[in-house]
């Protein structure tokens, strides 16, 4: 088995932080994956949200679809995509698995934060005279920030979770040193790159958690 | 599709491998957690959540690579995938449990007790069957993400339909890979009618009183 | 009742019976099932699959622990005992267990391995059937630089190599490229993508198994290898200690039955036919009268 010392070693080697498939640009390659196709979720799962979440149309579809998510192989998603691509278009086929992942989410966070404003507030803005872009604005999305926040964090960890596996398809990110350290038995270098990501998850999801609440609380003190 | 058609019997094995998988860290993982719910002071509550928190945060392949050096198992066969995924269940299905908990209304509480029932027929004949359509919902969210995961727990070498996405990609046959996400979808959808008839079952009375309204 | 259940009851009564003559007081080496382990490799696996029903079929009963990865995950399990049966690659497996090993023709490769293997293990048979590393190129990038072996890569710049994760690691990696040849490569782990990716231009040379139905498919060139950078490297069975003579002499027929093109072929009806390896391996041992 591994011991401490040896972990600390190879975590602290600079040749294993350097390079192409240095933890160091590894790093970025699995939080650049990661905020890209979170970005993109977000611009077209918000807007959606907020829609649902006022008309109340559509709504079964949006807790069909949260649910159901859950259950989907990201595995088998992301190399179905690959394969239908083709090679050359990978990294577009991992984003497009990742924004598939990561939508489901973050619209049913924004659909139960727009949902969840009391219908007196949302009519009073109504009534106040506010267009329909006010409304969002200046009620709707501050309300529902934090509700919305909540589903970007489920959806970071899914998206993180699942950039671990691209490794598999010919790309990069973290999970390069699991893939490499089974194969090589390495257990200094698979339990390090565990580590980092490990790391890399648990900080994004506490930030996002800190965030939510923090915003909460500025709306019902 | 032709290749699911050649390959059932494979495919069927694979199938029945990945719901034991996907079971018995789902039961293992709800007792578990359903023992530290009932069962730790209200003090270790904020503590554990915290844990579990961190715990649920971890990418499954991680888990799975990771386990065996903290805990000893060895990276071959099912024990160390079904480990891990028994302690994702747990995570999941300790904040559910704790929240079935404690919707259970108080005045419903007080009564019960003041009518002079033991904790125990507290428990047996009032708080748990209320908490039940909450402990339901917390399984089906629980099972839909364990019968996804366990696919991953094929990277270790475990023989379940994980096996036909990476098969499938190697050979480049897109229909194996295809079958893999079918088949997932399929038991997935069965868990959740069965968890959901099972809910249903256990609360006769939500039944009858719709019937009544 | 479809063959694969029938197959099922048929080893459940068998391991039954077995179970009740060993009860009985008769010791009987075949109570115990027997464990063949396979590569998460295709091709590793139908040849698992052959060995898996030779034996079944001489009553043997077996455990299939199949796709168990690379081999410094399975050598310590066959070493522990964990498993009894697995398809190897001679070349690759010397390299493993002598690192520093300098024979390179099939048979001295052969003997080298016998000698490295640590105890309680045993090559048995090795077969024709070849099926190692090999450095390829698309037709076109071959012709554009005059290539024929891995030595005029020696001035071709900017290459990029592609393969498997662990190939950056691995003796006859880049590493060995640099100091067998002087080439420079810049190496990306393209994985099981590897092939696509060196069709489509992303990579210019490629690790590619020799006996990958691909390479004569898509006309890749396999640069030659006069350096001896890759180890000869041939399909052998390794056994521990726990299987018995017959079921050994069962394997090593088997093993010398099967040639280079014999091996090509089951590969191509892997990823044409897309049939299983199950099916693969029992027409195979049909088609050569070594099952009924």
């Amino acid at each position: 088995m591994l011991s401490i010392g040896e972990l600390f070693d190879w975590l602290t080697d600079p040749e294993n932080w350097t390079g192409r498939y240095g933890l160091a640009n590894l790093l970025v390659e699995h939080l650049t994956l990661t905020l890209v196709s979170l970005t993109i979720a977000g611009l077209l799962a918000i807007p959606i949200g907020i829609a649902i979440g006022q008309s109340g149309r559509g709504e079964t579809l949006v807790i069909a679809l949260s649910s159901a998510s859950r259950a989907i192989p990201t595995m088998g998603l992301m190399f179905a995509l690959v394969m239908l691509m083709g090679v050359e278009f990978r990294q577009f086929a991992v984003v497009l698995a990742l924004v598939g992942i990561a939508i489901p989410p973050v619209l049913a966070g924004s659909y139960a934060g727009i949902k969840s404003i009391p219908l007196g507030i949302r009519e009073g803005a109504r009534a106040q005279g506010m267009t329909t872009l006010q409304q969002i604005r200046h009620v709707g999305l501050p309300l529902s920030a934090p509700s919305m926040i909540g589903g970007f964090k489920i959806a970071y960890l899914q998206v993180v979770s699942t950039v671990v596996l691209a490794p598999l398809v010919g790309l990069g990110g973290l999970g390069f040193g699991i893939i490499q350290g089974l194969a090589l038995r390495d257990f200094a270098q698979l339990t390090g790159s565990a580590l980092v990501i490990v790391l890399l998850s648990i900080t994004g999801e506490r930030l996002l958690a800190k965030a939510q609440s923090k915003l909460d609380r500025r709306l019902t003190h | 599709m032709e290749w699911a058609a050649k390959n059932f019997d494979f495919v069927l094995q694979l199938s029945l491998t990945h719901v034991l998988i996907s079971l018995v860290p789902l039961f293992l993982g709800s007792v578990f957690a359903f023992a530290l719910v009932r069962l730790t002071p209200p003090k270790l509550a904020g503590t554990i959540g915290t844990t579990f928190s961190a715990i649920y945060a971890i990418p499954s392949l991680a888990i799975f690579v990771a386990l065996p050096a903290v805990i000893g198992t060895s990276y071959l066969g099912p024990t160390n995938v079904v480990i891990a995924l028994s302690v994702y269940v747990a995570a999941s299905m300790f904040f559910s449990t704790r929240d079935a908990f404690n919707q259970v209304p108080q005045p419903t509480v007080f009564i019960a007790r003041a009518q002079g029932l033991s904790p125990f027929q507290l428990f047996v004949h009032v708080e748990l069957p209320l908490a039940i359509p909450g402990l339901i919902a917390g399984l089906r969210v629980a099972a839909a993400s364990t019968v996804s995961m366990a696919s991953i727990g094929a990277i270790v070498g475990v023989r379940n339909l994980g096996y036909l996405f990476l098969d499938g990609f190697q050979r480049k046959i897109p229909e194996e890979i295809l079958t893999g996400l079918f088949a997932i979808f399929l038991i997935g959808i069965a868990l959740d009618i069965g968890l959901m008839a099972l809910g249903k079952a256990l609360t006769p009375w939500t039944r009858r009183s719709a019937q009544h309204a | 009742m479809t063959k694969q259940i029938r197959k099922s009851i048929k080893s459940a009564i068998a391991l039954s019976a077995v179970a009740l003559l060993g009860l009985a007081g008769c010791a009987d080496s075949n109570s115990e099932p027997l464990v063949i382990g396979s590569q998460a490799y295709y091709s590793n696996e139908i040849v698992a699959e052959v060995y898996a029903q030779v034996l079944e079929d001489a009553g043997y009963s077996v455990d299939r622990q199949f796709a168990l990865g690379q081999r410094d995950v399975y050598v310590p399990a066959l070493l522990a005992g964990e498993v009894d049966l697995f398809p190897e690659y001679t070349g690759n497996l010397l390299q493993y267990f002598d690192p520093e090993a300098t024979a390179t023709a099939e048979e001295d490769v052969y003997q080298a391995l016998q000698g490295a293997l640590p105890a309680g293990l045993t090559a048995l048979a090795l077969s024709g059937a070849s099926d190692q590393d090999s450095y390829n190129v698309t037709s076109d990038f071959a012709m554009k630089n005059n290539l024929t072996s891995i030595a005029d890569l020696a001035g071709v710049s900017g290459l990029r190599l592609g393969g498997a994760p662990e190939l950056a690691e691995r003796p006859y990696g880049p590493t060995g490229l640099m100091s067998f040849y002087g080439v420079t490569v810049e190496f990306e782990a393209t994985g099981d993508t590897t092939v696509e990716s060196l069709v489509a231009g992303l990579i210019d040379m490629a690790n590619v198994y020799s006996a990958d139905p691909r390479i004569q498919q898509l006309g890749l060139v396999t640069l030659t290898d006069p350096q001896g950078l890759f180890l000869s490297s041939n399909l052998v069975p390794i056994a521990s200690d726990a299987v018995n003579q017959e079921a050994r002499d069962l394997i090593s027929a088997v093993s010398s039955a099967m040639t280079a093109a014999d091996l090509v072929a089951l590969n191509v009806r892997s990823v044409d036919e897309q049939l299983s390896s199950a099916e693969i391996a029992r027409d195979w041992l049909v088609s050569k009268g070594l099952i009924d």
